[in-house]
């Protein structure tokens, strides 16, 4: 498992140790360790039945854990968790809301809940998620990408340390998707801290910092994408003429795991204690033109988070 | 605790349902009125057979009606004050807010007693008015009877909306609990009064307290209560309403 740098308590807005959460005899959660550092948005990948709402229904308070500790924003739950969730803005799977009550009304109505002041930033909030024109029309009236922006109005009524995000990208089209990054990148530059569950890979990469990878109710990999990705399978891709002895000859290159036909070219994966990338280059280039097989093109093959996700976690067939 | 701005809230949520609301006041004010306007139709066209609709006679008959009337209509405020957060899956988003569930829960409470108290306020002073317009020369209500009625009413609809939203807490619905209250107020309750062998237990059922509240008749009932235990009664049923209610709200995993 990818583990960051340890980072002191005191600095992280979320911290797990041990968590665990069953429904009878299936662990949905099982021992999950999590820092989140504040200031960051933070990607909480898994696929679908991973255990990635069950963690945040337990960092709300909205179900209790079988075993371990967490602590939110500096305090210990359940113990703190009405001052620690009064700074915190969520939105638990899809936003919900009154039908029947207009966009500000369900505003106040959740304002209610919070400090006086949650009712004066009603305003502001609809206008920063483009939404001030629509507000007195009734949620029923609302599109999904409408609800979706006003669910994370109503996270800012608390003015948060901490936001928590759900899947809050599901079923947007592209330019929601766009907008809605843009504005969780400029939270993060207020100062908050983001944590963004999502199983939209590529927006996780393109959105946050670091992530942490969830599998069957575990964390398997938490770290920097840079981090995480890092430790995917190392290869390159290589276009020679004459592939048949190219593959040949490559495969027998000290650190070569195998050479492999691969999108009109091959692909030479290499083994994890093979040297860095650079040095395998010149060798692999050195045997194929000390050899007389001419080279098109030579590609090195970065992991993306996708690649190691898939790697990371377990297939919905394994599952069943 | 629930705080002003949380019933406030609650009040908005049912302000807003139109629907319910019309149902709510028809079944009070708008059926009382079609009762009113009935009787002095038929007192009109033949005054040796029918009284005049008002009159302290009128005033009294009418309040059985209102007092069930107002419990249904409580029911039905109640149970919605009680479900549609959870309905709606808001309760959610409100209880991860950090505020108490248990505030939250008996916000709602205060929100359903605000409407249901309100539209019964307003119902028994047109109940009165009638009372004095369509006197038709007989006694007018005099102020025992008056303050009798309106505490048998108010009482009747503030424990149908206590039983209502206690009960939607648990049930996580609306609709079961209509259906619970009505079939206990207008079937259950009349038929164990008059279970002999239940014996002093009975002063325990809600429609016998009711009445001694409201001092009515209890033709062929073979106990009484004391108006203290009358009062206690309907206290400990709100009580326990409220008790089951705030437990299932701070117990539910959501």
């Amino acid at each position: 498992m990818t583990s960051p740098t340890p980072i002191d308590p005191g600095s992280l807005a979320i911290h797990t140790q041990g968590l665990g959460k069953r429904f009878g005899a299936r662990a949905a959660l099982d021992g999950v360790d999590l820092e989140v550092p504040r200031g960051v948005a933070f990607g909480f990948l898994g696929a679908n039945g991973a255990g990635k709402t069950t963690l945040i229904r337990l960092l709300l308070g909205l179900a209790r854990p079988t075993s371990g500790t967490m602590r939110l924003l500096g305090r210990d739950l359940p113990a703190g968790s009405a001052e620690a969730l009064a700074r915190v803005g969520a939105i638990i799977e899809e936003p919900r809301f009154h039908p029947h009550l207009t966009g500000r009304e369900n505003l106040h109505v959740h304002a209610a809940a919070r400090d006086r002041a949650a009712h004066d930033r009603i305003d502001g909030a609809l206008a920063r998620v483009g939404l001030a024109a629509r507000a007195d029309e009734k949620l029923k009236t609302y599109s999904l990408g409408m609800r979706q922006r006003l669910g994370v109005a109503r996270c800012l009524l608390s003015d948060p340390e901490l936001l928590i995000l759900d899947e809050p990208m599901n079923g947007l089209d592209p330019a929601c998707i766009l907008e809605f990054r843009n504005l969780i990148r400029e939270l993060v530059a207020e100062g908050r801290t983001v944590l963004l569950s999502s199983h939209l890979l590529d927006e996780v990469e393109k959105t946050c910092d670091i992530v942490a990878i969830v599998d069957d109710g575990r964390v398997v990999a938490q770290g920097s994408i840079h981090e995480i990705t890092r430790g995917g399978q190392r290869a390159i891709d290589i276009v020679a003429h004459n592939a048949v002895e190219a593959a040949t000859l490559l495969a027998a290159v000290p650190g070569v795991l195998r050479a492999t036909d691969h999108e009109g070219g091959l692909r030479v994966t290499l083994s994890p204690e093979a040297p860095v990338d650079r040095e395998i280059v010149t060798a692999l280039l050195r045997r194929l033109l000390d050899n007389g097989v001419d080279v098109e093109r030579v590609a090195p093959v970065r992991s993306s988070l996708e690649d190691r996700f898939l790697t990371m976690t377990t297939r919905l067939e394994d599952r069943s | 605790m629930p705080n002003l701005r949380l019933i406030q809230a609650e009040v908005l949520k049912l302000r807003r349902r139109r629907g319910m609301l019309a149902v709510a006041v028809g079944l009070t004010l708008g059926l009382m009125a079609v009762a009113y306007l009935v009787t002095a139709i038929q007192h009109g066209g033949n005054p040796a057979k029918y009284g005049p609709a008002g009159g302290a006679k009128g005033f009294t008959d009418s309040l059985q009606f209102l007092s069930v009337m107002g419990f249904i209509m409580a029911a039905i405020v109640g149970s919605t004050a009680g479900s549609q957060d959870i309905d709606s899956g808001v309760f959610r988003d409100l209880a991860a807010t950090g505020r108490s569930r248990t505030a939250l829960f008996l916000a709602r409470v205060g929100g359903a007693w605000v409407v249901v108290l309100s539209i019964l306020a307003v119902t028994l002073a047109a109940d009165l008015a009638g009372a004095f317009a369509f006197a038709d020369g007989t006694a007018t209500p005099g102020g025992s009877d008056i303050l009798q009625a309106a505490a048998m009413t108010l009482a009747s609809g503030a424990l149908g909306a206590a039983l209502a939203v206690g009960l939607a807490a648990l049930f996580g619905s609306r609709g079961p609990v209509i259906g619970i209250l009505i079939a206990a107020h207008l079937v259950f309750e009349p038929q164990l009064q008059n279970v002999g062998f239940l014996g002093v237990a009975r002063k325990a059922i809600p429609n016998s307290a009711l009445n001694r509240i409201g001092d009515q008749a209890t033709s062929g009932l073979d106990y009484k209560l004391a108006l203290g235990t009358a009062i206690a009664v309907v206290l400990a049923w709100i009580a326990a309403a409220l008790v089951a209610g705030a437990w299932r709200t701070k117990t539910r995993e959501i």
